[in-house]
């Protein structure tokens, strides 16, 4: 078995070798060509310093490592059915964490998709530990059940806004969730809502023809659930038709916002961290 | 003859499924990405959509929510098909108004069984 940096292969390569790494997951998440290109940008995946493990002309599995500033971030690792039980996972972290310690990095983070316990496993024997769990949520397009009778105003942010406003949030976010992620978003949205009662906040989010995604909901100011859930109604006022998706969020009170507003629980991510 | 669309990225479940129902002598139409699947509900006559909710280019669940949308597919059976777990695979195929789930790997035995019964509500 041998690795090879994954920018000698094309994207119709790395897609393939991917799906099949994932065929039988725990949460299947199969990309096509332009979804993966995009992932890895809006990311900052650096394919010279990822990798594909071959033997011969055969792929047995491949890591992504995504870079911004000191930090790197693991992503879609995936053994095929070719490399199972070889130790391919392991020699691909191996690699990873080598690359992240020759660029000096101070931190490499990552997400398991919770009840994967053979990957956690893998994480932890290579010095990850969790940091806190996140949770993907869905909202399907309809009607809104909730009614929200005390919004003030609505502004519709610009870009230029929107960016400054996740550069000074006050929890940290994680990976999927930077700034820097928004800044390669290229048609990047947002609403600032203001309550009768003093409540504000603001959402900031990518939206398709049929997808609202990338979504983040900042409180300024009052009740935590009361103002994210008054966020979301005004957004989904907005975009009645879209199906949404909200990835990597903390389970604390803004989540019961997002809940009232209609949000449910798809699955939850590990978050994982090695110091270096 | 009955027409079902199968809307499914993985060449091996495809096959199972054309040979589960291969007796049963329904019109099988494959699709193996959302926009296909789109394009082939809108363009032929379809009485029953088999999604796959993880696709390659645009989720399972964001096609279901497009086909329930469009008017000309009103009273179409859509089933959910996923590998998810099953207290997931239910809240998901329930919130996005499918009309029914099965979970993979499919059972061969009780499969055709259960397409009778999606296509015939009412009379299973």
């Amino acid at each position: 078995m041998r690795l090879v940096s994954a920018d000698n292969f094309n994207f119709d390569e790395i897609t393939e070798a991917y799906n099949q790494s994932r065929v039988d997951y725990l949460v299947p998440m199969p990309m096509n060509t332009a979804r993966l290109k995009e992932y890895a940008r809006v990311y900052d995946v650096d394919l010279k310093r990822s990798f594909v493990a071959v033997r011969g002309d055969t792929k047995l599995g491949l890591i992504m490592l995504g870079i911004r500033d000191n930090r790197s971030w693991i992503t879609r690792l995936g053994v095929l059915p070719a490399g199972r039980r070889q130790g391919t996972g392991n020699y691909l972290m191996e690699a990873c964490i080598a690359e992240a310690h020759q660029a000096e990095h101070t931190q490499l983070w990552l997400e398991v998709i919770k009840g994967n316990a053979p990957a956690h496993r893998l994480f932890t024997k290579h010095g990850f530990y969790e940091t806190r769990e996140l949770i993907v949520a869905r909202r399907p397009p309809g009607p809104q059940e909730l009614v929200v009778e005390n919004i003030k105003q609505i502004t519709t942010l610009e870009q230029d806004e929107i960016l400054i406003l996740l550069a000074h949030r006050r929890q940290r976010p994680n990976w999927l969730n930077e700034t820097e992620s928004f800044q390669n978003i290229h048609n990047l949205s947002g609403i600032l809502v203001e309550l009768d009662n003093g409540g504000r906040g603001w959402v900031a989010y990518r939206a398709s023809l049929l997808q609202l995604t990338h979504i983040v909901v900042e409180v300024a100011a009052g009740d935590p659930t009361e103002v994210t859930a008054a966020v979301l109604y005004a957004l989904h006022q907005r975009h009645k038709r879209q199906d949404a998706v909200a990835e990597n969020l903390p389970e604390d009170e803004q989540w019961l916002g997002f809940q009232q507003a209609g949000y449910f629980d798809s699955f939850r991510r590990i978050e994982m961290l090695k110091e270096m | 003859m009955i027409t079902i669309l199968q809307i499914e990225d993985n060449f091996a479940n495809k096959i199972l499924v054309e040979r589960v129902l291969a007796p049963h002598n329904y019109r099988l139409l494959h699709a193996a990405d959302g926009e296909t699947g789109m394009s082939l509900a809108l363009s032929e006559k379809v009485d029953l959509v088999l999604v796959d909710m993880g696709l390659p280019d645009i989720d399972g669940q964001t096609i279901v929510t497009m086909m329930k949308q469009i008017p000309e597919l009103d009273g179409i059976p859509i089933i959910a098909i996923t590998a998810w777990p099953i207290d997931t695979a239910q809240e998901m195929a329930e919130r996005y108004g499918c009309d029914g789930l099965i979970t993979k790997p499919i059972d061969v035995k009780s499969f055709p069984d259960q397409i009778k019964a999606f296509l015939t509500p009412n009379n299973p």
